[in-house]
């Protein structure tokens, strides 16, 4: 049985630090999962190597049990890996349904040429995240903070994704925005989305995972139930800055 | 597409006022029109390749003259038939283009545009050394045979030509591929980030660019009848065409028109002033002007205004 | 051989001038600054107007130069590249675009036709059969004593080490209380006098007409990315390479061919290795 993601004994120096130090974990079909850390931990880095942006010194990085660990990102997102990023680049000059179309593109110029945008689909996306009717033709410098969160979301599922990361999600959200955005995410849970999430707010993060694992300089510190990696003594101390 | 009623009215007021042209202005005026349709050709071509997917070329010239050189050797010391030689200069000047890709894999902004710049400066100097007996050397080629005899029969050509690619261009932009490649230039990354291999996005922009430089290059030069390079692999031919683009609207097509046409006019009305390259002094400070207080161009300076006064709007 | 190590010398230590105040812009702001060329046209016309028509001492004419260039320099920071705020795109074309218009500016005061720049020392020196015109000395020891003060200055002094470290890390320059945009002035305004004197050797060297902005701008650019970013040391060794490199292939190959080495490494350095030879990695 394969899972949707499985890293094993992942490996990434630069120079002479080692950011990510023999990490290896697995989620499960249709699991949340949450990985936490102090800032600097090696999260996003773990993320950028999953989706090709940053090449592992060493290890796997199995996707539905395929080794994608040589791909190319587009390639990786196609296989049905996808992420948001800790700061939301959208496309300035484009409105919140025109962001969202790039990523509904299928990667092929020609298709791109023959075929229409899906206006119904981008539609249905935007309002998804909690965009209003009125948002639709924004642009990104008349969105807020949350509201390009938002946007970041749209345009990564739009991707069409088995597997979600996402990267400080709640980072700069109101409270209604965070809980917009959690519900969203239940939601996802429900229909089957296989979720990898990092985020600083962890009282948010809480009932958005079934599990979380804990790094910290790199390496696996604790995994298992939140409760008790978040009660584990090594995570405490790598939280408080004391070793 | 979206194509609405109103696209056709505009268009087709547009082609029917400038196919009536030749009645309404003096061939002087026509002679000037002809190469702000050239103009407007190139510009379409720099900013397919340049504008939307902010890779900047500073050696456009090497496309069109690659088109221009090949079509001309091609008739002129081969006796080929232009109906072969042109479409051979086209995909030649594609397959060129190709070299533009490697440093555009590996590197971005400044360096790019400075790889362009080299491109240009070797062509200009390889025209020059390499077979010149093929390339005519330092002093070009004359007595290129000509599509059209006359200045009205040239405006017809110029424009026929320019409205073909600039239609072709408008739609083919509409569709998903323009959003794509504006998208490259907006954030790259994100590009990728959406699961599109932009490798393959900026291919398809040079080699898109590359066809209609490469077009325009080689009917230019069965315009003229002659090719020099020191005229055609200029800076100022450089400055030329990047600020017609950019000064009409950059990722658009109607911007690089309405640019070719309002810089080609600019430098008319200067001759009788200014005679010589001095008319660029103040051609130039205009553009840098206008550029400063709006990059996105004159396009884009009307449709704020039209957004402001358009009627029965409120706020 | 003794012709060719002995012009090559002279060729390079004049590239080295050149490239100097090209590549401190470009250390520092990131900012590829397009009218680099514009210095050095302005420098060897202010030279030649005040020197020549006017008849000042060589040494005053050389002296405005140099602050003409300096002042261009300040003036294109505050009125062209401070309001677009690290807009490269915007930055390349306006400036790009007002090296267009000074030319013609200059051509619109003295000209379209080529001027010869009377030597700063007349006379030449025979030396193992070479012919090596004072000037040509000159502008080499001139370049050379530029290169190891502004390496002492840029290594060595307070305002050097904060050049360096908005060069790094803008950000952090910043937060650590370097006035950035002082040393921006600085860095334009050093790079504009730079360009006007290396402006009035290179015209000494070729001869000063409206267009001759372009070759010395290729010319930096290429030491620029062969030499690798912020790089003096770099930029030192890639100016001879490519200063060797064009005497060799004019007296032994073909001098047509003389400028074509220099676009081809050019483009194969920057396929291969980006970086630069002795450059940060860092694009």
């Amino acid at each position: 049985m394969s899972h949707p993601l499985e890293i094993t004994n992942l490996v990434k120096r630069f120079g002479g630090l080692t950011a990510t130090d023999d990490v290896s974990f697995h989620i499960e079909q249709g699991q949340s999962v949450g990985l936490i850390g102090p800032n600097g931990a090696g999260k996003t880095t773990i993320f950028s190597q999953i989706m090709g942006e940053l090449r592992q010194n060493s290890g796997t990085i199995r996707l539905y049990g395929e080794d994608i660990g040589d791909l190319s990102t587009p390639a990786r997102i196609r296989r049905g890996v996808s992420r948001t990023y800790q700061v939301p680049r959208p496309f300035g000059d484009m409105s919140v349904v025109e962001n969202i179309r790039v990523g509904l593109m299928p990667d092929s110029i020609w298709k791109m040429i023959t075929q229409g945008p899906d206006r119904d689909r981008e539609i249905e996306l935007a309002l998804s995240v909690g965009f209003s009717e009125n948002d639709l033709n924004r642009r990104p410098d008349e969105l807020s903070m949350g509201d390009l969160r938002k946007l970041e979301m749209a345009r990564t599922m739009a991707t069409g994704p088995s597997v979600m990361l996402l990267d400080e999600v709640f980072a700069g959200l109101t409270k209604g925005e965070i809980s917009q955005i959690g519900e969203l995410i239940q939601q996802m849970r429900r229909d089957g989305m296989t979720f990898l999430i990092v985020s600083h707010d962890l009282g948010a993060l809480e009932p958005l995972i079934d599990r979380a694992i804990a790094i910290n300089y790199g390496s696996k510190i604790a995994e298992g139930a939140y409760a008790d990696v978040i009660s584990d003594p090594n995570v405490r101390s790598s939280y408080l800055g004391v070793a | 597409m979206g194509l609405r009623w109103y696209h056709f009215a505009m268009w087709a007021g547009f082609i029917a006022l400038m196919y009536a042209m030749p009645e309404l202005v003096s061939k002087g005026t026509l002679r000037t029109f002809i190469f702000a349709n050239f103009l407007a050709v190139f510009a379409i071509s720099w900013d397919v390749l340049s504008g939307r997917t902010g890779y900047i070329s500073f050696g456009h010239p090497f496309l069109i003259g690659i088109g221009a050189y090949t079509t001309a050797i091609l008739t002129k010391r081969f006796d080929v038939a232009i109906e072969i030689s042109i479409p051979i200069a086209v995909v030649v000047t594609m397959i060129a283009s190709t070299l533009f890709i490697l440093p555009a894999l590996r590197i971005r902004g400044s360096y790019f545009a400075l790889v362009t710049l080299a491109f240009m400066e070797l062509i200009y100097q390889l025209v020059q050394v390499i077979r010149p007996d093929l390339t005519g050397g330092t002093r070009g080629m004359s007595g290129i045979q000509t599509l059209t005899r006359g200045a009205v029969n040239g405006y017809y050509m110029s424009l026929s030509l320019m409205l073909a690619v600039a239609i072709s261009m408008w739609l083919l932009m509409r569709t998903r591929v323009g959003t794509a490649l504006s998208a490259i230039g907006m954030s790259e990354d994100s590009v990728l980030g959406s699961g599109l291999s932009t490798t393959r996005l900026k291919l398809f922009a040079f080699l898109t660019g590359a066809f209609v430089a490469g077009l325009g290059g080689a009917f230019y030069v069965h315009y003229l009848g002659s090719i020099a390079p020191r005229a055609l692999f200029d800076i100022n031919f450089v400055f030329t065409i990047i600020v017609a683009a950019l000064i009409g609207g950059s990722s658009t097509i109607i911007g690089p028109m309405v640019g070719a046409f309002f810089l080609t006019y600019l430098l008319e009305y200067l001759r009788p002033y200014l005679p010589g390259a001095e008319r660029y002094f103040i051609y130039g400070g205009i553009a840098l002007l206008l550029y400063m207080y709006q990059p996105k161009g004159i396009y884009h300076i009307v449709m704020q205004a039209w957004e402001r006064f358009k009627p029965g709007k409120s706020a | 051989m003794t012709q060719i190590i002995i012009q090559g010398l002279l060729l390079s230590g004049l590239y080295a001038l050149i490239a100097m105040g090209f590549t401190l812009i470009f250390s520092i702001g990131r900012v590829l600054n397009l009218a680099y060329g514009a210095y050095l046209l302005i420098g060897g016309y202010v030279y030649f107007y005040f020197a020549q028509m006017m008849g000042m001492p060589k040494l005053v004419g050389v002296l405005l130069a140099v602050i003409v260039g300096a002042a261009m320099g300040l003036a294109k920071y505050r009125m062209i590249v401070k309001p677009l705020k690290g807009d490269h795109v915007a930055i390349e074309i306006s400036t790009l675009i007002l090296a267009i218009v000074l030319q013609s500016g200059v051509i619109l005061a003295f000209g379209d036709s080529s001027k010869i720049l009377l030597p700063i020392i007349p006379g030449v020196e025979r030396l193992a059969g070479a012919t090596i015109p004072y000037s040509n000395l000159l502008a080499a020891i001139v370049s050379w004593a530029i290169l190891i003060s502004l390496y002492f200055f840029v290594n060595k002094t307070h305002t050097g080490r904060a050049m360096q470290a908005v060069s790094m890390d803008a950000k952090g320059a910043a937060i650590s209380g370097i006035d950035s945009d002082r040393i921006n002035m600085i860095t334009w305004g050093i790079s504009g006098a730079l360009g006007a004197l290396a402006g009035v050797f290179f015209a000494s060297y070729t001869q000063l007409t409206p267009s001759m902005w372009v070759a010395p701008l290729i010319i930096s650019v290429a030491i620029v990315i062969v030499g690798g970013i912020g790089s003096i040391i770099g930029t030192l060794i890639v100016a001879h390479i490519i200063g060797f490199m064009e005497i060799i292939v004019t007296a032994m190959i073909a001098p047509e061919l003389r400028g074509v080495f220099t676009m081809v490494l050019i483009i194969g350095v920057l396929v291969i290795r980006p970086q630069g030879l002795f450059g940060r990695e860092e694009l």
